[in-house]
């Protein structure tokens, strides 16, 4: 098969110039929210303090309640460090997916249609993620601290396991977000419904599943999905599948449903934005 | 001072901003180091609307119309000069004020977006403490003009923005107040809503004898509506006097551009004269004192002269201002 | 021309603008049937997760499981009905400051900072009422225990009043903050973060290093949830309540007294959007 030089550069070009455009975006993005200064340095601070405390309290956690179903604290942190990154992750790149009702009440959505980039896209660069920097850069930090302290064989393939497993919990949270937004196109949605998704991944994507009944376990595994950020990987990592209650090769393939479900979300935002009748006005 | 006065003495007001140069490496610098830039938006203002006169505040964008019907609403503290609406200071004395003022604000409203107009028309009923017998008479009277009932019951979000403004003017007037300021309120509407307004508040002027400050930057609104007309450019009055007499003073009117299809070697049109010739293409205003609406003249002109085009503009206001602050 | 009478009963008038939350949530069945559901999911997992969390150990922190599973429950319901969604309807002070609404609040005959004491007390009681019904069925389901004497619960109720009065406070300073910078969403998600876990919302403060709570004892947060929580799970004996008031007093008043510094320099400061 020939791929010939002139038919593959104008894609590349034309794909490396939509990455171009959309940092040219952020760029601006970032430059109109550094006008507001006591709003940039409270984002930044807050995101740092937010995630320092969360990791805090993991780690009281694990002193006060040894023997969290067999899960040593080095697990646990594993756990917890995937799902930060993630979450740092996804911070970083999906932030406005919250802003949907925001973007939807102004019209600004209307204006979107009509522009040569993807809804979809432009929604993600509708504001620049202030708080996405302290978030994405402590995350970071607790990441490496908590790896520092789970005593696991590392190899390469581990390695690229944890990389799948930490994109694979980007795109969940995206995913699952991106349907909450798809209410937005309806109804009045208050952000709390956003941010109640966020605090139920936070709160319990931090820990190892098997201390939970069946119910709470298969609520959150197969309704809401938390169980494929963090805990499903990490007990790949440190071979404590059996105790997961899932079969082994869901379990295994616990980053691919990341991805899966991004993609889903994505057709079906597509889908309900046809349908979208513009706020009256 | 008899009911209804409106005084404003040397009115100014200075704002403190904040410098924003371009570029991430000054935008990075404003953040530790921000300057500091005043600008004055009122400078000296001085009006003066008696009982039962509408006077109609006019001014291009940023002229500081908004910023003047603020101070006299007593929502924005002037760092000069002396207001008095009705003997009472409005930013000193808010509460008092509030109850003899109403104010619309263009493209701003009152109503509660998850709630129907009449919802919100009842919480603000509660809150200027009005007698249901007052309120359901006061509701009558306004429907008879701005026809609420047919949209009330719709949730505030889904009405269109001529209805929303019917319904802040409604509850801007509940508490029948003698002073009524309206800052644009007809900004962005149809023709036929922004007539429908109209009508209600020379209504309201000539039947209820309310005092009303109205801005705006359209000229036709203030041809319609006002007697007398303010001019305000860079915060300061220009012009304080009779509608006409701003035209005259101005000395734009409007005028009609034709295209000919053979330029005739003599050109006389009864009403009008002509005020430049550039091969076919002829403009004509009317004559000093003349009458002639826009239309008639249209029709005259194809009369007397092979027309093949014909436009007719209306004065630009920034003709009008300018040629005012010339004087 | 007529004018309200000085009547006691005109002047309570403004206050039916309660009113205005109430009618947007049940008006709207999207709204309290996401509530509902979000609050029956949250407590079932939280109720499971803190079970679990005990099956190993009898006392945490000087918490038994009923009483660390009650504190976790409560603190749960404050999170999800202190905050109730003003934005949908055009009316929190990010939007009425950007929007240039705000305006119409200096031209009413209700001062700008009673009626959003009004509003507030709308959100609180909205709020309060969705509480005690989960509250009742909690209990009903054996879920959260009762308090370990009458004495314990009136204290908890006395201190959540004073609770309330304080997070009352803490959240007009967040909104006045709009009178001076342009732009404060993110102060507002800020202050909420905070105050849900140094409230002890998040989890029973009892569980974090001392440090931590030492450090969370010279902020008002701790005393609008922890107090109550813990006298009523019995954490903190009834004799602590006067020592507990006292510092609730002692915030309450001094951020009283600030709120109502700033409300002053906020109605001199408006500026209005668009001129």
């Amino acid at each position: 098969m020939r791929i010939t030089a002139s038919r593959a550069q104008p894609w590349l070009r034309g794909f490396l110039g939509e990455w171009r455009t959309a940092l040219r975006i952020t760029a601006t993005s970032f430059r109109a929210r550094a006008q507001y200064r006591g709003d940039f340095i409270t984002a930044l601070a807050m995101g740092l303090a937010w995630q320092t405390s969360v990791l805090v309290f993991a780690t009281v956690i694990l002193t006060r309640f040894p023997g969290l179903g067999g899960w040593t604290s080095g697990g646990v942190l594993l756990i917890v460090a995937i799902r930060l990154l993630s979450h740092g992750g996804f911070v970083l790149v999906f932030n406005s997916l919250i802003m949907i009702p925001y973007i939807v009440q102004q019209g600004a959505l209307d204006g979107y249609l009509i522009r040569p980039m993807p809804v979809y896209r432009q929604v993600l660069l509708y504001t620049f993620p202030l708080n996405a920097l302290g978030d994405s850069f402590s995350a970071l930090l607790l990441f490496a601290f908590a790896i520092a302290r789970v005593h696991l064989a590392w190899t390469p393939l581990m390695a690229l396991y944890l990389v799948a497993a930490v994109i694979g919990g980007v795109l969940l949270e995206a995913g699952i977000q991106t349907f909450v937004s798809i209410l937005a196109f309806r109804f009045t949605m208050p952000m709390a419904v956003f941010m109640w998704f966020d605090r139920m991944i936070a709160t319990f994507g931090n820990y190892p599943f098997s201390i939970l009944p069946l119910a709470a376990r298969a609520f959150l595994t197969y309704l809401l999905p938390v169980a494929f950020v963090a805990y499903l990987p990490a007990a790949v990592l440190t071979g404590r599948i059996a105790s997961t209650g899932v079969p082994g090769w869901l379990a295994y393939a616990s980053p691919t449903a990341g991805p899966l479900i991004y993609i889903l979300a994505r057709c079906a935002w597509y889908r309900a934005l046809r349908r979208y009748e513009s706020v009256g006005g | 001072m008899p009911a209804g006065t409106i005084v404003a003495e040397g009115l100014t007001k200075v704002f403190h901003t904040v410098a924003r140069p371009p570029g991430v490496g000054a935008a990075l610098k404003s953040l530790v180091r921000p300057e500091r830039v005043p600008k004055v938006a009122v400078d000296g203002v001085s009006l003066r609307v008696d009982p039962g006169e509408l006077l109609a505040l006019l001014g291009p964008n940023g002229a500081g119309k908004s910023t003047t019907i603020k101070m006299l609403c007593g929502i924005l503290t002037p760092t000069g000069g002396r207001v008095e609406v009705n003997g009472i200071t409005p930013h000193q004395d808010r509460i008092a004020n509030a109850r003899q003022i109403g104010a619309v604000f263009g493209q701003r409203s009152q109503l509660w977006r998850d709630l129907t107009a009449r919802q919100s028309l009842e919480v603000l009923r509660d809150m200027y403490g009005l007698r249901p017998a007052d309120y359901r008479m006061r509701i009558r009277e306004f429907n008879r003009i701005l026809e609420l009932e047919e949209f009330w019951d719709g949730r505030a979000r889904q009405l269109s923005l001529g209805q929303r403004v019917r319904c802040d003017l409604a509850a801007a007037l509940l508490h029948d107040p003698p002073v009524v300021f309206l800052d644009e309120p007809t900004i962005g509407m149809d023709v036929v809503v922004k007539e429908q307004v109209r009508e209600f508040l020379r209504d309201q002027v000539r039947q209820r004898g309310r005092t009303v400050l109205l801005t705006t930057h359209d000229m036709t609104e203030v041809a319609k509506l006002a007697e007398r007309v303010a001019l305000i450019d860079h915060g300061r009055v220009v012009y304080d006097g009779k509608t006409a007499g701003l035209r005259d003073l101005a000395g734009v009117t409007w005028e009609a551009h034709v295209t000919v299809e053979t330029v005739p070697a003599v050109i006389d049109v009864p009403g009008l004269r002509l005020t430049r010739s550039d091969g076919p293409r002829l403009s004509f205003a009317p004559v000093e004192g003349g009458d002639l609406t826009p239309r008639h003249a249209v029709r005259r002109l194809i009369e007397y002269l092979p027309v093949t085009d014909i436009r007719v503009q209306e004065p630009d206001l920034e003709d009008v201002v300018r040629q005012a602050f010339r004087r | 021309m007529t004018t309200a009478g000085g009547s006691p009963r005109s002047a309570l008038l403004p206050w039916r603008g309660m009113r205005i939350t109430v009618i947007t949530e049940l008006t709207q069945p999207v709204r309290y049937v996401t509530q509902l559901t979000m609050i029956v999911t949250q407590l079932a997992l939280t109720y499971w997760l803190w079970r679990a969390l005990y099956a190993g150990v009898k006392v945490s922190a000087g918490l038994d499981v009923t009483q660390a599973t009650s504190y976790a429950l409560l603190g749960v319901l404050y999170v999800q009905l202190r905050f109730v969604d003003r934005w949908s309807n055009g009316d929190t002070m990010v939007q009425l400051m950007f929007e240039g609404t705000i305006a119409y609040w200096f031209v009413r005959p209700v001062s700008p900072r009673r009626w959003y004491l009004i509003r507030m007390c709308g959100d609180l009681g909205y709020g309060v009422a969705w509480g005690l019904g989960a509250y009742l069925a909690c209990r009903a389901a054996g879920a959260i225990a009762g308090p370990p004497s009458l004495a314990a619960g009136g204290a908890a109720l006395l201190t959540l009043a004073l609770g309330l009065v304080i997070t009352y406070y803490l959240q007009v300073i967040v909104d006045l903050m709009c009178f001076w910078s342009t732009v404060n969403d993110n102060a507002v998600v800020a202050v909420q973060f905070a105050s849900t876990l140094l409230s002890g919302a998040f989890a029973p403060l009892w569980f974090f290093p001392g440090w931590f709570q030492r450090a969370n004892d010279f902020l008002p947060f701790q005393s609008t949830l922890n107090t109550p929580l813990s006298l009523y799970v019995g954490r903190l004996p009834v004799s602590a309540l006067p020592g507990q008031l006292a510092v609730q007093a002692g915030w309450g008043a001094g951020l009283g007294l600030f709120t109502w510094w700033l409300w002053r320099r906020a109605a001199a400061r408006v500026t209005v959007l668009g001129g």
